[in-house]
C-alpha cells in the first residue's frame, strides 16, 4: 500500500463516517420533536404565528 | 422586618411590549437592582404605591414568548411564578403586559401563565398605536372572558392609564381572580395526570399544573432537571405519557400551543374590530389581487417575472463563479501530477462537484431577496389565499395552505407546521401532499437543466417558463394525491378556516437581507459539508476499480486515436466500468423509457438522500470521463455535447428537449430526500405513512417523466 492510497482510503472514510454520524444525530433530533437540521424550525412552529 | 410582607406583584410579558417602561411608570425611582442566585439575569424589583390599596412589591421579570424554559431567563421566570428560587415569595399575583396591536401572539403567554394558579390583571399596552391603527378593543368583553380578571389598556409610554394599572393590581390582590385555562383534549389530559402522579410518587412533591405542563411538553426537560428528575425512570414516564398523546393524534410537542391558540380564538373573538384608513387601503389593493380571475393570472405573472429576473441577474455572477472554479481547478491540478489518484480526487471529485453547486448561489440569493420581499410585504399570505381558492375542492383544509406554502422552500418546516392542524386525518393528507411543493433544493436542479439546454436554444422566455412550470407540476400533482387521500382513503370532513390576512406594508430591508443571508448560508454551508462528504463518495464509486486491462483495451479498440482524444476515451472507459458505472449500466434499463443514460441514471440514484446531489455527481461523473487535466470543469459545456454511444439512439445528443424536461419532472416529482422521509415517519407515528408516500411519489414521477419523453419525442419538431 502506498502513501497515495492511504491518504484516499482515509479521505472516503471520514467523508462516509461523517455523513453517518450526522444522520445518527439527526434521527436523535427528530425523536426530540424538533427540525432535523437543527434550524430551530420545529419552535418557531409553536411560537410564532 | 415587619411582620406582614407587602404582596409580592410580578411583571410578565413578551419582550418589547413596554414592560420596562411601566415598571418605571408604576415605581418611580423606588427600585432596585440585584441578580438573581446562579444566574446571570437582574432582578429589578421597585415599590409600587396603590394608594388607599396600600404598597405593593413589584418585581420585573425577563422578557419571553413562551414559558417553554428554553434559556436561563425563561427559566428564571417560570422559577419565580412557581416560588422556586431561593430567598424569594411565591407572587400573590401576575401583572401581564401586552401589545394591545397583537392580542393574539401576546395572550398565548397569557394562556400559559394562567395554568399556573396565580391571580392575573392583564394591561393592554401600546394603546395609542392600536387607536393610530384604528384598532377597537372591547375590554369588557375581553375581561369577562378571561373569567373577571381585571383588564386595562394603557400607554406606558404616554403615561396614559398608568392610574388605572394601579387600581387593576389592587383588585387583582382583592378578588384574587385566576383567568380562565384552556382545556386539553382528553388524551393531553390523560398524560398530564400521569406525569403529575409520577413527580408526586418520585419526588413527593407537589407540582403545579403548569409545572407538569412544562416537564411534559418541554423537549428539554430543565423543569424535570430541576425537580432534580433525571435517570431511566424519568424518561419511561415521559415517553410513555408522550406515547399516549401521540395515539390521541396529537402530537406532543405541539399540542401545547394548539390547545392554547384554539382557546385564544374562541376567547378573542370579536374583542378586536379593526377600522381605519390603513385597513381601507389594503382592502382596496385586494380586490384586485385576490379578484376570483385576475388574482390568480397576477399571482403566476409574478411568478413568471420573478424568476426572470432570477435569471437575467443572475447570469453574470454565475459565469464568474465558474471561472473561478475553472481557474483554481487549473491551478491547483498540476500540484497533484505526481499522485494521479489524489490529484483526481481533488480536481474531478471535490472542486468539479462542489463548484458544480455553488455556482447556484448567485441564483439563491436573488432567488431568497425576492421571495423575502413577497412575503414581507404581506403578499404571500395572499397567495395562500388564491391557492386556498383554487384548491379548496380537493379536500384539502384552508389551514393546509400554510404547511403547503413553506413547502415550497423546505419540505421539513412544511411537515413540521402542519401540526397546527387540529384533525388528524386532514393533518396527514397535508403531510402526504407537501413534498410535492417545489422545494427549494429542487431549484438548481431546474436552474441547471434551463440554463445549459432551454436558454441556450430557446430564449430566456421560455427558460423562465420553463421554471415557473416545474414549480406548478408538484401542484398539479398533490391536488389529485389529495383529493383521492381525502374523499377515498382517509374520508375527511371539510372544515371551515378563515385566513388572516396581514395588512400591506413596505417590506423592511433587515428583515429581507437578513433571510436572504440565512439561506446563503445555508446553501454555502451545505456545499461544503453534506455536498462535500457525498462528492468524496461519488468519487471514490466511479474512480474504482482501477484496472490497466481498461485502458489497453480502450486503446487497442480504437487505434486510430491519438493524444488527447485518445486519453479522453480512457477516461470514459475506465469511469463505465467504475463501481458507479457498472450499477449505473445495470439499472438503465429501467431509466431508458425516460430517456436516460447511466450517467443521468448514477446521478438520479445517488441523489435518493437528498435531490440537490445530481448537480455535483453529474460535476464528478462528466468531470471524471474527461480526465483531471481538461483544462474546464465546466459542466454545462461537458453536458451539451454528450451523445449517446449505442444503442438506437447512438450519435444523437443525450440532453434532448424530451430527455431535460423529463428529467425535470422526475426531479418535480420523486422523493428524493431522506430527511423529509424519516420526518414524515416521525410526524405520521409511524414508516407506514412515509414508505407510502415515497412509493407513490417515485411511481408517479417515472410514469411522468416516461409520458413526457415519449410524447416529446414523437410530437415536438427536433431543435
Ligand atoms: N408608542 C408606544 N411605545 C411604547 C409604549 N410603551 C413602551 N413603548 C416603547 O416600546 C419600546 C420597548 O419598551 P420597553 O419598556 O423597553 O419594553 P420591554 O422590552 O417590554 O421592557 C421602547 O422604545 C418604548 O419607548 C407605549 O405605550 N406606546
Amino acid at each position: 500500500m502506498n502513501v497515495e492510497a492511504v491518504i484516499v482510503s482515509a479521505c472516503v472514510g471520514a467523508a462516509f463516517g461523517w455523513l453517518v454520524r450526522r444522520w445518527i444525530a439527526a434521527a436523535r433530533r427528530r425523536r426530540d420533536g424538533s427540525c432535523a437540521g437543527g434550524c430551530g424550525c420545529a419552535d418557531k412552529v409553536g411560537k410564532g404565528r | 422586618m415587619s411582620p406582614e410582607p407587602e404582596p409580592l406583584v410580578a411583571l410578565v410579558g413578551n419582550p418589547n411590549t413596554g414592560k420596562s417602561t411601566l415598571f418605571n411608570a408604576l415605581t418611580g425611582l423606588r427600585q432596585r437592582v440585584g441578580n438573581y442566585p446562579g444566574v446571570t439575569v437582574a432582578r429589578k424589583s421597585g415599590q409600587c404605591d396603590l394608594g388607599p390599596a396600600g404598597r405593593v412589591e413589584l418585581v420585573d421579570l425577563p422578557g419571553l414568548y413562551s414559558l417553554a424554559a428554553a434559556s436561563p431567563d425563561e427559566q428564571v421566570v417560570v422559577d419565580a411564578l412557581t416560588g422556586r428560587i431561593s430567598g424569594d415569595r411565591r407572587p400573590d399575583a401576575v401583572l401581564l403586559v401586552v401589545d394591545a396591536t397583537n392580542l393574539l401572539r401576546n395572550l398565548f403567554l397569557a394562556s400559559q401563565v394562567a395554568e399556573l394558579g396565580v391571580p392575573m390583571a392583564v394591561v393592554l399596552n401600546q394603546a395609542d398605536v392600536a387607536r393610530e391603527q384604528g384598532l377597537r378593543i372591547d375590554v369588557g368583553l375581553l375581561s369577562r372572558r378571561l373569567g373577571g380578571v381585571p383588564v386595562v389598556l394603557a400607554s406606558a409610554w404616554k403615561g396614559e392609564g398608568v392610574s388605572e394599572v394601579r387600581r387593576a393590581i389592587a383588585q387583582a390582590l382583592a378578588d384574587r381572580r385566576l383567568a380562565v385555562r384552556a382545556t386539553w383534549p382528553a388524551p393531553v389530559a390523560a398524560a398530564l395526570d400521569e406525569v403529575t402522579a409520577a413527580l408526586r410518587s418520585d419526588l413527593g412533591v407537589e407540582p403545579t399544573a403548569a409545572e407538569a405542563q412544562r416537564t411534559l411538553f418541554d423537549a428539554a426537560g430543565s423543569t424535570a432537571v430541576r425537580f432534580g428528575w433525571t435517570g431511566p425512570r424519568r424518561d419511561l414516564v415521559l415517553r410513555s405519557a408522550r406515547d399516549k398523546v401521540r395515539r390521541g393524534g396529537y402530537n406532543p410537542f405541539a399540542a401545547e400551543p394548539l390547545a392554547h391558540y384554539a382557546h385564544l380564538r374562541v376567547l378573542l373573538e370579536g374583542v378586536v374590530e379593526e377600522g381605519g384608513a390603513a385597513r381601507s387601503a389594503s382592502a382596496a389593493v385586494d380586490r384586485l389581487l385576490l379578484h376570483r380571475l385576475l388574482g390568480p393570472v397576477l399571482f403566476a405573472a409574478i411568478m413568471l417575472g420573478l424568476f426572470a429576473s432570477v435569471f437575467w441577474l443572475a447570469k453574470f455572477p454565475m459565469g464568474w463563479i465558474q471561472d473561478g472554479v475553472d481557474l483554481l481547478r487549473g491551478y491547483i491540478a498540476p500540484k497533484f501530477a505526481a499522485t494521479p489518484m489524489l490529484q483526481s480526487l481533488v480536481a474531478d471529485g471535490v472542486i468539479s462537484g462542489v463548484g458544480a453547486f455553488l455556482s447556484f448561489l448567485p441564483q439563491i440569493l436573488i432567488l431568497f431577496l425576492f421571495v423575502g420581499i413577497l412575503e414581507d410585504s404581506g403578499y404571500m399570505a395572499r397567495a395562500a389565499f388564491i391557492m386556498d381558492r383554487l384548491f379548496s375542492w380537493c379536500g384539502l383544509s384552508g389551514k393546509s395552505f400554510v404547511p403547503l406554502l413553506s413547502g415550497f422552500a423546505c419540505a421539513i418546516p412544511g411537515l413540521l407546521s402542519t401540526r397546527t392542524i387540529e384533525d388528524p386525518k386532514a393533518r396527514l393528507a397535508t403531510a402526504f401532499a407537501v413534498p410535492f411543493m417545489s422545494c427549494s433544493a429542487r431549484f438548481p436542479v431546474y436552474a441547471l437543466m434551463c440554463s445549459a439546454f432551454i436558454g441556450p436554444v430557446y430564449g430566456s422566455g421560455w427558460e423562465s417558463a420553463a421554471m415557473v412550470g416545474m414549480h406548478c407540476v408538484g401542484l398539479l400533482f398533490a391536488v389529485p394525491v389529495a383529493f383521492i387521500l381525502t374523499r377515498f382513503v382517509l374520508r375527511v370532513r371539510p372544515q371551515p378556516f378563515v385566513l388572516e390576512l396581514p395588512r400591506y406594508q413596505l417590506p423592511k430591508p433587515r428583515d429581507v437581507l437578513w433571510r436572504m443571508w440565512q439561506n446563503a448560508a445555508e446553501f454555502v454551508s451545505k456545499a461544503g459539508t453534506v455536498i462535500f462528504a457525498i462528492t468524496v463518495i461519488v468519487w471514490a464509486l466511479s474512480y474504482f476499480p482501477r484496472d490497466p486491462a481498461v485502458a489497453d483495451r480502450a486503446r487497442t479498440a480504437e487505434p486510430s486515436l491519438t493524444g488527447e482524444a485518445l486519453e479522453r476515451r480512457v477516461q470514459a472507459a475506465y469511469v463505465e466500468q467504475s463501481w458507479m458505472g457498472r450499477f449505473g449500466k445495470a439499472v438503465q434499463p429501467v431509466f431508458d423509457p425516460c430517456g436516460f443514460d447511466w450517467k443521468i441514471t448514477v446521478g438520479v440514484l445517488a441523489s435518493f438522500p437528498a435531490r440537490e446531489v445530481i448537480v455535483s455527481t453529474l460535476g464528478v461523473t462528466y468531470s471524471l470521463g474527461e480526465g483531471a487535466e481538461a483544462d474546464s470543469g465546466q459542466l454545462r459545456t461537458a453536458m451539451q455535447s454528450a451523445r449517446w454511444q449505442e444503442g438506437p439512439r447512438a450519435g444523437s445528443p443525450i440532453f434532448s428537449l424530451a430527455a431535460v424536461l423529463a428529467l425535470m419532472v422526475f426531479f418535480a416529482l420523486c422523493s428524493q430526500c431522506g430527511a423529509t422521509v424519516a420526518t414524515l415517519a416521525q410526524e405520521t407515528g409511524g414508516w407506514k405513512w412515509a414508505f407510502a408516500s415515497f412509493a407513490t411519489m417515485t411511481v408517479l414521477a417515472w410514469l411522468a417523466a416516461t409520458g413526457v419523453y415519449q410524447a416529446v419525442i414523437r410530437f415536438a419538431p427536433p431543435a
